[in-house]
């Protein structure tokens, strides 16, 4: 079987597979069901940027942040669809405001400068809500968990379509030459600057409106949580396991990881958190192109 | 009447105390990356374990911090250079292409951190903790000092000194300057650069331990207390100039200055925004960091 045969079938049988999980399945299962979408809404939106160009981002939580902050400020104030779009929006505007500045920064100190500017936007909203006189504000009247996993799954569906489309556009091309070498991308004619800050804000998008699906899962919102650091660690550790050349490897780290902390997080959350360091650490210095490369790899071995 | 705040000797105490704090903790940052490009974000982790130590000494063997702290100082010598030999000597070898190290290392270092945080709250409960020592006050004009906080500012200016004084002089402290201006041209004329690698990695895990001690004796902590000083050194390092130990002193004492005199003019909610604000605004003035790039080949 070729590899685009593979894909195509991959798919369908993750679409078939999300489409039969509310029917057949419990609230539990719908649980697990939404937890995968939501990290593969986020991860998916993530490598449009960070697997592409490799400016690895280490804060795609304030995206997520932003989008929870703007629904739950607009709640049954504006219809629910408005709220979601203007997550999505308010995460693209911020990205775009900041892009340009942010992607002059390469390397190890782009991956620290998104982390401390997703705490500096954490810690202003605290500080922000904390004079304001708000410690907390809850959701009343979230729509069933059945909704918001529609509404998720249509996400990660977004997001999918999204890195494949990019992936085959010339401007993931552009992407991908910019990753190997700016100096010389440029010298050939690649809109390095507007290439880089177009990528930044398209992966910007859909993480705001997860954020925004996931306040009203959680029907109440703290700074804290929404913009949880741990969100983007996550996030990097499902690239990182799965692998960044194709649509493939997100997929594959999600999945991976939902199982892993499925299993672990509740019983021992530290021996979870213990485990995703080792993880990280091996991934990174053994095997760099994940488990998206080693399945890629054996299909080749097996032609 | 702020103005009164901001002219008292108190908040230049304390401006004193909390810059010189970052002061040693960045040095150890700065030799690290200085001398090997490798972005240690795990570096506070270390302020944070040699916390840890400090406490049960005192509370199980019921030795007081500033004993301790040349056994924990020690302590964490013997760890940078068991890491040293066991892995980065290898992976800096082994590596031709040094910006392939750089860009690996922060995720790799991201692991060991989350891996030493949650290794330590899964053993000692992610439970705040902290111990009193040394409380009594002592008075200076208008301006009051506890004990413990003007034994951290001499620890620590005693450290920084002694690091700086080392550099200046010794021979394999010339040699790690040299290899920070320049790794390439050092080796050429004969630099040992594999000692200069395990010396700042010697110095940059006991430093930051020491530093440890001195946070446990002043203020409650906690498994996760140590990024925020990692960001803060790296602050530091990128104000001050990478590798340039003498501004980098200057630049924490700065840091210092910043956050408390920001604090005490507007509340303590803003502290960490007070921190971020100052380390993206750094990033985004000199986003090679200050010296970046211009050493790669």
């Amino acid at each position: 079987m070729n590899s685009t045969a593979f894909d195509a079938l991959l798919w369908t049988a993750l679409l078939v597979g999300f489409a039969a999980l509310p029917i057949f399945g419990g609230d539990y299962l719908v649980g697990i069901g939404l937890a995968a979408a939501m990290w593969l809404a986020l991860t998916q939106s993530w490598s449009v940027l960070s697997s592409l160009t490799g400016y690895v981002s280490l804060g795609h939580t304030v995206f997520y942040g932003l989008g929870s902050y703007v629904v739950v400020v607009t709640w049954q104030q504006t219809p629910l669809a408005i709220a979601l779009l203007g997550a999505g929006a308010a995460s693209a505007a911020f990205a775009l405001l900041v892009g340009l500045p942010v992607m002059r920064v390469r390397g190890p100190y782009f991956v620290i400068l998104t982390f401390g500017l997703a705490e500096l936007v954490k810690y202003s909203v605290l500080a922000l809500e904390a004079e304001m006189g708000v410690s907390s504000r809850l959701l009343f009247g979230a729509p069933d968990i059945r909704v918001i996993y529609g509404l998720m799954v249509a996400l990660a569906v977004a997001a999918t379509a999204l890195r494949i489309l990019v992936d085959v556009l010339p401007f993931g091309h552009g992407l991908r030459s910019l990753r190997e070498n700016e100096e010389a991308a440029e010298t050939v004619g690649v809109p390095v600057a507007r290439y880089k800050l177009f990528a930044f804000v398209l992966s910007a998008i859909v993480p705001g409106m997860v954020g925004g699906v996931m306040a009203m899962r959680s029907t109440f919102f703290e700074p804290i949580q929404a913009f949880d650091p741990t969100i983007s660690v996550n996030i990097i550790l499902m690239a990182v396991i799965g692998g960044g050349e194709s649509a493939r490897g997100p997929l594959l780290g999600v999945l991976f990881l939902v199982i892993l902390s499925e299993w672990l997080w509740a019983k021992a959350p530290q021996a979870y958190m213990i485990i995703l360091g080792l993880l990280l650490i091996v991934f990174v210095l053994k095997f760099p192109r994940g488990l998206a490369g080693w399945l890629a790899d054996w299909q080749r071995a097996r032609r | 009447m702020w103005l009164d705040t901001l002219l008292s000797g108190q908040l230049l105490f304390s401006a004193l105390v909390t810059g010189s704090l970052y002061a040693i903790v960045a040095v150890g940052l700065n030799l690290v990356y200085g001398t090997m490009r490798l972005l240690n974000v795990a570096h506070g982790d270390l302020v944070m374990g040699g916390a840890y130590l400090a406490y049960w000494s005192l509370t199980l063997l019921g030795v007081p911090p500033l004993l301790s702290l040349w056994m924990i100082g020690l302590g964490g010598a013997l760890i940078g250079l068991a890491l040293y030999r066991s892995m980065f000597r290898r992976l800096l070898i082994a590596s031709a292409d040094p910006g392939r190290v750089e860009a690996n290392s922060l995720l790799l270092f991201f692991g060991i951190s989350i891996l030493v945080q949650n290794t330590i709250a899964w053993f000692a409960t992610p439970t705040p903790r902290a111990y009193l020592y040394l409380d009594d006050v002592y008075k200076l004009g208008d301006t009051a000092m506890t004990g413990n906080r003007i034994a951290s500012l001499v620890t620590a200016a005693a450290t920084c000194a002694g690091i700086w004084l080392y550099l200046r002089h010794h021979v394999v402290g010339l040699a790690l300057r040299a290899v920070i201006d320049s790794p390439l041209a050092a080796r050429i004329v004969g630099v040992n650069v594999e000692q200069v690698h395990r010396t700042s990695f010697v110095l940059g895990f006991a430093s930051a331990s020491v530093a440890g001690v001195l946070v446990s004796m002043m203020e409650q902590f906690s498994p996760f207390v140590g990024f925020p000083f990692s960001i803060a050194a790296f602050i530091v390092c990128i104000l001050g100039g990478l590798g340039n130990i003498g501004a980098g002193f200057v630049a924490a004492l700065f840091l210092g200055v910043i956050e408390t005199y920001g604090i005490a003019l507007t509340s303590l909610n803003w502290r960490s925004v007070l921190l971020y604000g100052v380390f993206v605004a750094t990033l985004l003035a000199f986003p090679q960091g200050l010296f970046g790039r211009r050493v790669r080949s």
